[in-house]
């Protein structure tokens, strides 16, 4: 197949704008093809989008389904030849989910956090997600082994631990949620903050963070550690956003990638001492980010409207619902986490979410470096993942900005600095941080760029970026972006003009990291012992099988000592 | 003024969805168009010519000046007016499930029975019942926040259990019994009941019921004083504590 005279946006490898064309062979991008032309004269072409962050898969999926019957009925749409039915706004059905990322363009998405426990339904959902590649990562920050490696300060079980973690879930990387809060939520409490110490086990939240990074970095794994940060969502916490990053820039990363991405920001960029006197701290990370190079970010944008909440942050969610009167789901998972849903309305004329949208943005325009955030809504913690255009063009336009704040709660002309801000992005900052960077987070090397090798996963748009003013022409930019003129998938053309013309069965990336035998052995002991005392199922039980990751494409790592791993 | 009569050719059996007889469909088509309009039985792509017989005037009129007579049994036909913004349907005998539903603005007379989720989150117009109405009349779905918003519905006869679920506006008035659970989690609508009822007004955080004859009032409503209206005397309660709610519930004494 060969793609005719689109204009290429390919940052990863210098390509700005250049009339090329792209040949496609057997899935991949090479030199040279023969076959299908598709005309592509003018139009703006790019990889294929990746959502580095996006709960798409999973017991607390589903939990928010059961929870929002009305959710269901919103967005429903009957089958089709090709599309079996979809329903569901902030919590589509699998099906959906899909369908929804190939029109826009995207073709890889990641789960953001599984516990292991829960890893089988998890894969069984990404299982029937059609057409994207997708992968999960696999949450550790409450986990009572990993506290109890850190408590004893041994890194190398730590790493066996993860070793055995990531091939017990199918897992890409490691996942953590506010370390610690987990555990402490068991007993009605929480951690406030990096050195309060976690009940029963005698380790605080920066030993468990600073510990699980560096057994990450032993592993080698192809993401760095991903980390949603103690006290998300509670006015005054961009003080511990920046107290974490500080903790971790000494350690030395062991691919040429970030040593943690701190997921979806805006919820850690508050100042403030309660919702009261609430106010944006976005510059502060954003300069934070300015001067270090040793953390990337995701937005976690705000989408006024319907959104569902759903975190492993179980004492977040509980405080949400009680803030908002809204209905709570809570969840204790055994020896690894704790769990909340809660469907909540982001409202324009609500100061507090008022001021959360713009924070979102103040960070991606602040940060000079488009390498180091991740265009995200947290779908669907912000809101869902099929506003991704919406934040574009409110990014690409400062008069699109202007419209909105005119017509958001008054708030966020006095207590955020975007009004202010005259930065509009360009399709290469857009294509950065919605393909090229969080590729390059995530480590996957296939995916965001289109030279020689990678995967033909390629979005082109019904727009010509020669002839179009994004600034000026937001709607059309909107328009273009929701509903892209073709999605190719590994060489096959799976959308047209936002309809679907191919399901395609996607790859599940996971990590089989290696770990020395006498690690995995001192690891074992530990394990059988809580299988034994404390877990509800055995051990055998425990991991996913192969039935259950059908498609896998599995990124070996580690020292190759691995046939110690059963 | 035009008018449009529909009338079924056969008894129905397996519910119709009819969310296209309304007026906002029938207004700028003609009667051959309408009867080739689509209405789907059970999983069964069918035309409305399929089950009715269509007459009336052929000439288009504003949606405002569409007048829709369904005379027959209906009570198998599903979503009649569905959405509908202005205009009148008319219907003489017993209708289906989810009649005015959503609706807007305009008018909807039924002489005859109502079956459940009359005007389930209506918005505007009216709804006249000649009989008696099924459950959740003004209700909202599974999951909805938000039942009947605005407009008006009136029951000569009874009407069934959860009668206003998630009212948020609007009004219902009922001249006879209602089911169990009227008024649960009002927020903001208004009710009256002519006869007689069951714990009305549960999570009830705003809004008024009436009561003009019994009803058995929940443990979490505070007794306030004593009042008359038009002549009737009433004990006014406050609640649902439970929900710390202010909604008001009055209950005729003696």
């Amino acid at each position: 197949m060969i793609i005719r005279g689109g204009i290429v946006y390919d940052p990863a490898n210098g390509i700005f704008g250049e009339e090329m064309d792209l040949c496609i062979d057997n899935g991949r991008i090479v030199e040279d093809a023969k076959g299908e032309v598709i005309d592509a004269s003018g139009l703006l072409v790019m990889p294929g989008g990746v959502d580095a962050h996006s709960h798409i898969a999973g017991p607390k999926v589903n939990t928010g389904r059961i929870m929002s019957p009305g959710d269901s009925r919103m967005g429903t749409e009957p089958k089709t030849a090709v599309c079996r039915p979809s329903t569901g706004y902030t919590v589509p059905n699998c099906y959906a989910m899909g369908y929804r990322y190939a029109r826009m363009g995207y073709t890889t998405a990641f789960e953001a956090a599984t516990p292991i426990i829960e890893s089988r339904h998890t894969h069984e959902e990404l299982e029937e997600i059609p057409i994207i590649d997708k992968g999960a990562l696999t949450l550790f920050g409450s986990n009572w082994e990993v506290m109890e490696c850190v408590r004893d300060k041994d890194i190398s079980k730590l790493a066996a631990y993860i070793s055995w973690g990531l091939r017990a879930s199918r897992g890409y990387g490691v996942k953590i949620v506010n370390p610690g809060g987990g555990e402490a939520w068991g007993f009605g409490s929480n951690v406030k903050g990096l050195y309060d110490p976690v009940p029963n086990f005698d380790v605080t939240p920066a030993e468990i963070i600073r510990a699980l990074a560096q057994a990450n970095e032993m592993l080698q794994l192809p993401h760095s550690i991903h980390l949603h940060f103690n006290n998300v969502g509670k006015p005054g916490n961009y003080t511990t956003a920046i107290e974490t990053l500080e903790l971790l820039k000494d350690i030395k990363p062991s691919r040429m990638r970030q040593i943690v991405h701190v997921a979806h920001m805006q919820f850690s960029a508050y100042g403030g001492t309660s919702w009261r006197d609430f106010d944006s701290q976005a510059p502060v990370i954003a300069d934070y980010y300015n001067t270090h190079n040793h953390a990337t970010m995701d937005l976690g944008q705000i989408i006024f409207g319907n959104a569902t909440t759903m975190t492993a942050d179980a004492p977040l969610e509980y405080g949400n619902a009680r803030l908002l009167h809204a209905k709570w789901s809570n969840h204790d998972i055994e020896l690894e986490e704790s769990s909340g849903v809660v469907p909540l309305i982001y409202g324009r004329k609500m100061p507090i979410n008022a001021i959360q949208w713009a924070i979102g943005l103040e960070l991606a325009l602040l940060t000079k470096d488009p390498w180091k955030v991740l265009m995200t809504t947290d779908h669907p913690n912000g809101g869902p993942f099929v506003n991704y255009p919406e934040v574009i063009a409110l990014l690409m336009s400062k008069a699109k900005r202007a419209e909105e704040i005119a017509t958001v709660h008054e708030l966020v002309t006095k207590r955020t600095t975007l009004p202010g801000i005259e930065r509009e992005m360009d399709w290469n900052d857009i294509t950065i941080m919605t393909r090229a960077a969080p590729a390059r987070v995530l480590g996957l090397e296939d995916k965001g760029h289109l030279g020689p090798g990678a995967d033909a996963d390629i979005s082109i748009y019904n727009l010509k970026p020669e002839e179009v003013d994004p600034s000026k022409d937001y709607k059309l930019v909107k328009n273009a972006l929701s509903l892209a003129k073709y999605t190719i998938k590994s060489g096959q053309v799976v959308s047209i003009d936002g309809e679907i013309t191919a399901t395609p069965e996607g790859k599940t990336y996971w990590v089989d990291a290696a770990v020395p035998k006498a690690d995995m052995d001192r690891l074992m002991i530990d394990l059988k012992a809580k299988f034994e005392r404390y877990y509800s199922i055995k051990m055998s039980n425990y991991m996913v099988q192969d039935a259950y990751v059908t498609r896998p494409m599995v990124i070996k790592t580690g020292e190759q000592v691995s046939e110690a791993v059963q | 003024m035009r008018t449009i009569t529909l009338r079924p050719l056969r008894a129905i059996g397996v519910p119709l969805e009819a969310e296209k007889i309304s007026p906002d469909v029938f207004a700028p088509l003609s009667l051959s168009q309408i009867r080739s309009l689509e209405a789907f039985q059970g999983n069964r792509r069918t035309l409305i010519a399929d089950h009715f017989k269509v007459e009336g005037d052929e000439a288009v009129a504003l949606v405002e000046e569409t007048t829709i007579r369904l005379e027959g049994d209906f009570s198998r036909v599903k979503r009649i007016g569905e959405n509908m913004s202005a205009g009148t349907i008319e219907i003489l005998g017993p209708v289906g499930m989810r009649a005015g539903s959503g609706m807007k603005g305009g008018l909807l007379r039924i002489n005859g029975n109502a079956d459940d989720w009359l005007g389930r989150e209506m918005r505007g117009g009216k709804i006249l019942v000649s009989k008696n109405a099924g459950n959740y009349v003004g209700s909202g779905y599974r999951g909805e926040k938000c039942g009947m918003r605005g407009g008006e519905i009136e029951i000569d006869g009874s009407a069934g259990a959860y009668l206003g679920e998630h009212m948020c506006g609007g009004t219902i008035h009922v001249s006879g019994n209602a089911g169990d659970f009227p008024g649960a989690v009002n927020q903001g609508g208004i009710i009256v009941i002519g006869g007689s009822t069951f714990l009305p007004g549960a999570e009830m955080t705003k809004g008024t019921i009436t009561v003009r004859g019994k009803a058995t009032v929940l443990p979490s409503y505070k007794k306030v004083e004593e009042i008359q209206i038009e002549g009737l005397a009433y004990q006014k309660y406050i609640g649902d504590l439970v929900e710390n709610g202010k909604g008001e519930l009055y209950v005729a004494l003696g």
